[in-house]
């Protein structure tokens, strides 16, 4: 909302304010002022007359003048091409500031310049307010005879001495882009008498109309038509020329200006249409037109069924509520004519401009919603208006479809209701002072107060609260109390999967990897290339790209493609992670992404070196659930059949908590990353749904032995295919509950040992709870072992 | 007795002069049973019976004194050999140390957590919702129903008519009132993803994060809720801030604030930050509005309460001095190692 300064103080006397005072003011009482736009600037401005002026003896542009202004006669050296004897004009003293700079004396190619002849440009006058024919478009402003030699009040007389609000309006005040509401508001703000003008029912004169007016749509639940057999076509008054100028609006004519007017002034955007354009004296509202139509732009608009359109004889003449028709508008020689004024649907108008992208003035107002009031009130200005400034006459009566759904009503509230949700000791006097300042009617009794809303408040004022939201607004409420609740106590505390994803940050960025964000919208790419996908992706019915089509089914590209930036801006080494939500078709499940690359730890002082690979994830993956409160017992890991396609088919496993897949892991395949241009890259991606709805073991005090245990090494010869996972099992199965611990500790293949097999040495360690161990007995059973191993592999000790 | 004194003075001076290895080939030579000092003892015979123990007594003396030489020079020695060893071990301090290579929580997820933690501290729980999202727990519940102009406050991410990604974490709030209807009070906090269909620069982004706050009680006001965000400012903030309330308009809270808190760069002085203001806008706020209470099912006569919503990456920009939103989504571990701690 543009809120002219100067219009405004025709309304309420604000002539004691500063801009900045009123800016505060209304930003304490919740209008944010976006830009404080001054129409023109400039100090020490006075009227002049060039007495003399010839050309620049060393130049082909400039002009060397002498100019009266009354006091004295200056010497100024101006370019303008227009500069010549006789012409009055704004001259800026010495020592005058201008938008550009200061004026200061100088000599122009040895000629002496006292000053500046100035074009309103010059002055900060935007161009597009300057009037068409405007000599500043090209040079300096000439002056007609209002003004005299000596004359100061320049900028007020030429009207560009204004300051416009550029006022941002909550979408409940829709009120508020009408200037007699805006006025209103203001006058509550900044506790002011408003006088508006007069109007009500000065459309109420006229002859019987056979205009036939009717909606065959139940989103035009109200149309008025009035016809105006006379007017004259002119200049509107100079007064509103300014106005609209001020609010950015073109001026045409008096009676296109005219209807602009009663839009800002009203919020009713109207429409005038020449009669003669419309001999079928007739207009029907429809919402089934198909096809395309050519607007008062020149453009060609294709409409959809569900548009309003304004017809006459089956034929659209206006897209409603957005932009009229070039056949029906108002020309120069328009001597009667049609104006509309109707409610259209606001969701519908938002829908049509919003598709057709035609943002204007009237559609911005209609999608905000009108006043239910308005359209009368409208159609009586515009009225008054015609009369007074085209001469109208010979009116007929006005034609209305359909009536204002609006009934006046009362809202109660009570002193006690408000101080109770405020936290604040209104007394009824300060209460109804901002009723006052509204210019609301009421009455109030010991502890309510009854108010009369108004119809163009109807929109934001329905229930209680909405009043203790007007008294909150224009009293001062920076001396609230600050207190808490006062409640039953409650605890707080997070829940399983809020604890679980801070254990696994903890853990994961001690192992020194990082913690990132990433978007959940991706391309079609990702989605045909993820891992473990719940089912179908959910799709963007209006991306805003290709890239973010998709909500994202699995981590893995994400986290690929956060690594691939790292490594293009000369990062090293670098591990990350990602705990988010995924999302399918219907389902949605919480998982856990980490990539490595590189080593995971690399530190020169030590000579320490940990490469990111199958085993450093795995090991991870364990620390992790064993954090979690899921001991290795109940995880069983199996090779790799799930997704061969992203994970090196031959270093990859799966985890799975009973028949549950938990996770993924190894390495991804080269031929998947290479597209990333990334190679030996580790990646697991964990359903930490499935964590969240198994129980975690609880914690138990480890019990200690009070016996020495005692430690036998191993080494044998076998298979090469034969796993350490089995090796190990075996061994447990053998020793029973006296095997305390047992563990490979190398592996080799190479010199000395044959092809197809390896060696593998192994550390047991046995102990017993409740006695000490004799030799003979580890010997025994360290036996048992060793030969279950060399049957069971078919092994050779070394 | 001339022979005691010159084997004392022998003795001393050779323990004075000896080195490790000689003092222990001394302490044999002197005071083992067959060392020069016992041998001494073989006058006794020639003694008269009152001269013995007088010799006796000489002997014992000068054994304890050489034994002692010998212990005081031995102590010399071995703390001699101790310094000798350290020096060798003389370090360059000066070099690296070993430091362990840790990562770092995303700034976002260190704010989210700073707000768990204060408002867990106050006894709030924290509650999620889903992202993709119904129309009816993201607009209806939150008093903004279709064609409401509020809807075109936020240009939201449909995914079929009636489904969404959430363009506001009001949306978990509507299932907490729903949910929790029946079991009065509430005190949550609700953070998580938005989406909404803005193009991404420096302060905008498709996707942000957000944490709203909702509390349902009896005789909940307006000064609870300034109470209780006065709080958050100062734990996350300055311990000096201050808030202020201005007037705004959210659908789902009656009447609506915007909350400034004193600028945490200038103190409130006025700076660049602040463009000169003092303050600087943190949040936004409100009284829930009777129409979402109703429509969970909670009797808005008996039960009022207050609603807040910050943006989390607001409040990490403005706590940390991040300028370009998008820092915060390319996850450059150049970037995000400025958050250690």
């Amino acid at each position: 909302m543009k809120l002219s300064l100067k219009w405004l103080s025709s309304f309420m006397d604000i002539s004691d304010l500063s801009v900045e005072q009123i800016v505060d003011q209304m930003v304490k009482c919740g209008f944010e002022v976006e830009e404080i736009i001054r129409l023109s600037q400039g100090s020490d401005l006075i009227v002049g007359k060039v007495i003399e002026c010839r050309n620049h003896p060393d130049s082909d542009h400039l002009h060397v003048t002498k100019v009266d202004i009354g006091s004295q006669v200056l010497d100024i050296v101006c370019g303008a091409p227009n500069c010549r004897e006789g012409l009055k004009v704004i001259v800026a003293q010495v020592g005058a500031k201008l938008p550009g700079g200061e004026i200061k004396a100088s000599t122009i190619r040895g000629q002496a310049s006292n000053g500046m002849l100035c074009s309103l440009k010059e002055l900060g006058v935007d161009e597009n307010l300057l009037p068409e024919d405007s000599c500043s478009h090209n040079g300096i402003e000439e002056l007609d005879d209002r003004f005299e030699i000596g004359d100061t009040d320049i900028l007020n007389k030429l009207g560009y001495d204004d300051t416009i609000l550029d006022v941002s309006v909550y979408a409940n005040r829709p009120d508020c882009l009408s200037m007699f509401a805006m006025a209103k508001e203001m006058g509550a703000i900044l506790d002011r008498k408003v006088t508006l003008p007069e109007y009500k029912g000065k459309a109420n004169i006229g002859e019987k109309s056979s205009f036939k007016l009717t909606s065959e749509s139940e989103n035009c639940p109200h149309f008025l038509a009035k016809v105006v057999n006379h007017v004259e076509i002119k200049e509107s008054p100079e007064w509103m020329k300014q106005h609209l100028r001020a609010n950015g609006v073109k001026c045409i004519n008096n009676l296109v200006d005219i209807s602009n007017y009663v839009m800002l002034e009203t919020g009713q955007p109207l429409h005038f249409y020449d009669l003669r354009s419309n001999p079928a004296m007739e207009i029907t509202v429809r919402d089934d037109f198909d096809g395309t139509y050519t607007a008062l732009d020149g453009v060609e608009y294709k409409i959809e069924k569900g548009d309003l359109m304004i017809t006459s004889e089956g034929k659209p003449i206006g897209i409603a509520g957005i932009m009229g028709g070039d056949n029906t508008k108002i020309l120069d020689d328009t001597s009667s004519l049609i104006i509309e004024a109707a409610l259209f649907d606001h969701a519908q108008i938002r829908r049509t401009a919003n598709r057709l992208g035609l943002q204007t003035e009237a559609a911005a107002r209609f999608s905000k919603g009108l006043e239910p009031l308005s359209q009368n009130k409208a159609v009586d200005r515009a009225a008054q208006l015609l009369i007074e400034l085209a001469d109208a006459r010979d009116f007929e009566e006005t034609v209305e479809y359909g009536k204002p759904d609006y009934q006046p009503y009362q809202i109660r509230e009570s002193l006690s209701h408000l101080n109770a949700l405020i936290g604040k000791n209104y007394t009824m006097e300060e209460a109804t002072d901002v009723l006052r300042r509204l210019d609301f009617t009421y009455t109030c009794d010991q502890n309510d107060f009854y108010v009369d809303i108004p119809s163009y408040r109807s929109v934001d004022l329905k229930i209680p609260e909405d009043i203790d939201e007007e008294i909150v607004r224009l009293t001062d409420f920076d001396d609230l109390e600050s207190t808490l609740p006062l409640m039953p106590q409650t605890i707080g505390k997070l829940s399983r999967m809020q604890s679980m994803r801070r254990i696994i940050r903890d853990t994961l960025t001690n192992h020194g990897m990082y913690d990132t964000v990433n978007y959940t919208l991706v391309s079609d790419k990702y989605i045909n290339d993820a891992v473990l996908p719940k089912g179908e992706a959910v799709e963007l019915v209006s991306p805003l790209s290709d890239s973010r089509r998709y909500v994202r089914t699995s981590l893995m590209n994400s986290l690929l493609e956060a690594l691939s930036y790292n490594l293009a801006h000369y990062n090293e080494n670098v591990s990350l992670f990602e705990i988010s939500k995924v999302y399918a078709k219907d389902i949605e499940e919480e998982r856990l992404g980490i990539i490595m690359q590189g080593n995971l730890i690399e530190n020169k002082v030590k000579h320490l070196t940990v490469t990111s690979d199958f085993y450093v994830m795995k090991g991870i993956l364990m620390q992790i659930l064993s954090m979690l409160g899921f001991e290795m017992g109940r995880i069983t890991l199996k090779e790799n059949d799930l997704d061969t396609v992203h994970f090196h088919p031959y270093q990859s496993a799966v985890l799975y908590l009973g028949n549950e897949v938990l996770c993924i892991f190894g390495k991804l395949h080269p031929n998947y990353t290479k597209t990333f241009k990334l190679d030996d890259v580790c990646y697991a991606e964990m359903m930490l749904s499935v964590l969240e709805e198994a129980n975690p073991a609880k914690v138990k005090a480890p019990v200690l032995s009070r016996y020495p245990s005692v430690s036998r090494d191993i080494s044998l010869l076998l298979n090469e295919d034969i796993k350490a996972g089995d090796i190990l099992a075996e061994i447990r199965k053998a020793g029973g509950k006296l095997v305390k611990k047992a563990e490979v500790f190398d592996i080799y293949q190479g010199e000395h040992i044959d092809a197809g097999f390896k060696s593998v040495s192994l550390n047991i360690v046995y102990e017993d709870k409740d006695k000490t161990l004799k030799t003979e007995e580890v010997n025994e059973i360290h036996d048992r072992v060793l030969n279950q191993l060399l049957s069971h592999f078919k092994a050779i000790q070394r | 007795m001339l022979d005691l004194e010159l084997l004392k003075n022998e003795a001393l001076k050779a323990i004075s002069e000896a080195d490790s290895r000689t003092l222990e080939e001394l302490r044999i030579e002197y005071l083992s049973k067959k060392g020069k000092i016992q041998g001494l003892m073989a006058q006794m015979r020639e003694l008269s019976a009152e001269e013995k123990p007088k010799f006796g007594q000489m002997v014992n003396d000068l054994k304890n004194a050489v034994s002692a030489a010998i212990d005081e020079k031995k102590e010399k020695l071995d703390k001699e050999l101790l310094n000798e060893r350290l020096k060798a071990e003389k370090i360059d301090i000066t070099l690296d140390g070993y430091v362990p290579k840790t990562g770092t929580m995303h700034p976002l997820t260190l704010v989210q957590k700073e707000l768990e933690d204060v408002f867990i501290g106050m006894g709030y729980n924290v509650a999620e919702g889903p992202e993709v999202e119904t129309d009816l727990y993201n607009f209806t519940r939150a008093n903004t129903p279709e064609g409401h102009p509020a809807r075109d406050m936020q240009d939201t991410f449909y995914v079929d008519p009636t489904h969404l990604l959430r363009s506001q974490t009001t949306a978990i709030q509507m299932r907490v009132l729903e949910k929790e209807a029946g079991n009065l009070p509430i005190k949550v906090i609700c953070p998580g993803k938005v989406y909404r269909r803005d193009d991404d620069d420096a302060t905008h982004s498709h996707q942000f994060m957000q944490c709203e706050g909702l509390v349902i009680g009896e005789s909940i006001t307006v000064a609870d809720l300034k109470g209780t965000l006065e709080l958050m400012i100062r734990e996350l903030f300055s311990k000096e801030a201050h808030i202020r309330f201005r007037p705004s308009y959210f659908p789902f809270t009656e009447p609506s604030f915007e909350v400034d808190m004193t600028c945490h760069i200038c103190g409130g002085k006025g700076c660049p930050t602040c463009k000169g203001t003092g303050w600087i806008e943190i949040l936004g706020s409100g009284m829930v509005h009777p129409n979402v209470l109703e429509m969970a099912g909670i009797d808005s006569k008996k039960y009022t309460g207050f609603a807040f919503g910050a943006g989390i990456e607001r409040i990490a920009m403005l706590k940390y001095g991040i300028t370009d939103i998008r820092d915060l989504y390319t996850n450059d571990i150049r970037f995000l190692e400025g958050f250690k701690r």
